[in-house]
């Protein structure tokens, strides 16, 4: 069988996986970008306080690989707690913390970078701060976050894989599973290389082209 | 009027203006001249109150902003009232030209500016270059929309940085017609400029300013024949 057909045969279990990583992956998402860019702007407003902190467990955190933290909060954390929780929740909650961490440093050096000029010319122009802020400063900042928030969901929705460690049944899982029954890694493998590129490589490019337009748009001023 | 008493501006330790006076009447205009680093620029930033003073005393037509100011005095702001238009324009990037010049005006909401505006426009040639970003306008479109920007707003008091760098003569002899018109209207308007034939154009006055100091203060005649030395220096290499 090859890559094609052992990915016909199993469609609907690749599907199924597929539709698991998403909805870990949409999660981490949201509660990333969420949590992230509140805790990024508050760490930004207060830079010594909170700042400092969130930029210390922002390197903390990143430090340790994901699959540990996963580890983590599944056996010995759950075990000392005397809780039993459902493997789905447990990746939801261990990939969140990577992405609110990562997201906040993403806020925060934005907002502290946001240059002080385009501020000045608001101020001598007589907008207000609700316009200021609505018209100037959020478009501006999104513009200059999103293509490094984009390259760090692609990044989370790769670790979902990590979630197969705890046995949730993401695509990884359903992938290994598949090969213990026809015993084709290659072919298999490669069949979720291919998923995972429909899904990433879209991602990425789209933010090198966000990059690339945001740096022109301020090229010259 | 527009005053400024023992103006001191102190980066670190070093002294950008040292107590300077200045005085700008209602319908007239100073320009002020000098080498480059002399302070010219923060003298603006300090009269527009967009970087105050670190001593003295600002005043706009009878509300003054004292320096280094009380905690919880909240004077009220400024802006537009007098704005300033930067030698590095700073325009928006995402906006296009043309929201560049209206975003200021839709907040004031006064028929008055939208007709300006357009006048403006026509004047000083923007109309086929509206719908651009400020990246994909030249030097001197930017310089246009900044100076369009700010002149439709109707400011009592307009600072202007060095505005004239990227602009042709038929713009410039523009620019001094809406300088004048504008001081008519009863504006005051400061001038920083190295171009001194453009300063004897539109200013009533010159304040040459040296190492943070003034040096000399007169009408715009006496440019000709400056009192001090090191402005007859100054003006011999221009």
């Amino acid at each position: 069988m090859n890559t094609f057909e052992i990915f016909w045969k199993y469609r609907q279990a690749f599907i199924s996986g597929l539709l698991v990583s998403l909805e870990l992956a949409v999660w981490v998402w949201i509660i990333g970008l969420v949590i992230g860019t509140i805790l990024g702007i508050i760490a930004a407003r207060l830079r010594k306080s909170i700042g400092r902190i969130v930029s210390v467990s922002g390197a903390v955190v990143t430090a340790i690989p994901a699959l540990v933290l996963l580890f983590w909060l599944h056996y010995p954390l759950q075990a000392a707690l005397q809780v039993v929780i459902n493997p789905f929740y447990t990746a939801v909650a261990a990939l969140a913390i990577v992405n609110v961490f990562g997201v906040a440093v993403i806020v925060k050096a934005s907002v502290i970078d946001f240059p002080s000029q385009y501020l000045i010319a608001a101020k001598v122009c007589g907008l207000s701060n609700r316009v200021t802020v609505m018209k100037i400063v959020v478009p501006l900042i999104v513009r200059q976050m999103l293509p490094g928030l984009l390259l760090l969901e692609v990044t989370m929705l790769q670790a979902t894989l990590f979630a197969s460690l705890i046995s949730v049944d993401e695509i990884f899982r359903v992938a290994q599973r598949i090969n213990a029954i026809v015993y084709r890694p290659i072919q298999i493998y490669s069949a979720l290389a291919f998923l995972f590129i429909c899904v990433c490589l879209p991602m990425n490019a789209l933010a090198h082209w966000l990059g690339a337009k945001f740096s022109i748009l301020t090229s010259d001023q | 009027m527009l005053v400024g008493k023992k103006v001191e501006k102190v980066f670190d330790k070093f002294k950008a203006l040292d107590e300077i006076d200045i005085e700008i009447q209602p319908g007239t205009a100073m320009a002020l001249i000098g080498p480059s680093g002399a302070g010219k620029s923060t003298l603006i930033r300090a009269l527009s109150l967009i970087d105050p003073p670190t001593r003295g005393e600002i005043d706009i037509d009878g509300v003054i902003y004292r320096y280094p100011s009380i905690k919880g005095d909240r004077p009220p702001i400024p802006w537009p009232r007098i704005t300033v238009v930067f030698q590095q324009l700073f325009l928006w990037p995402h906006l296009t030209l043309r929201e560049n010049i209206e975003l200021p005006i839709s907040q004031i909401g006064i028929q008055d500016c939208w007709d300006r505006a357009k006048e403006l426009i026509e004047l000083f040639e923007l109309k086929d270059y509206l719908s651009r970003l400020p990246y994909q306008a030249s030097i001197g479109q930017r310089q246009r929309v900044a100076i369009v920007r700010a002149l439709a707003l109707r400011p009592k008091y307009l600072l202007l940085d060095e505005v004239t760098s990227a602009l042709d003569v038929e713009q410039v002899s523009r620019l001094v017609e809406c300088i004048n018109r504008l001081r008519n209207e009863g504006s005051g308007v400061v001038i920083v400029t190295h171009l001194l034939g453009f300063a004897r154009l539109v200013a009533d006055y010159f304040m040459f300013i040296d190492r943070g100091q003034c040096v000399e203060k007169a009408r715009i005649t006496t440019l000709d024949n400056p009192v001090q030395e090191r402005v007859r220096e100054f003006v011999s290499f221009v």
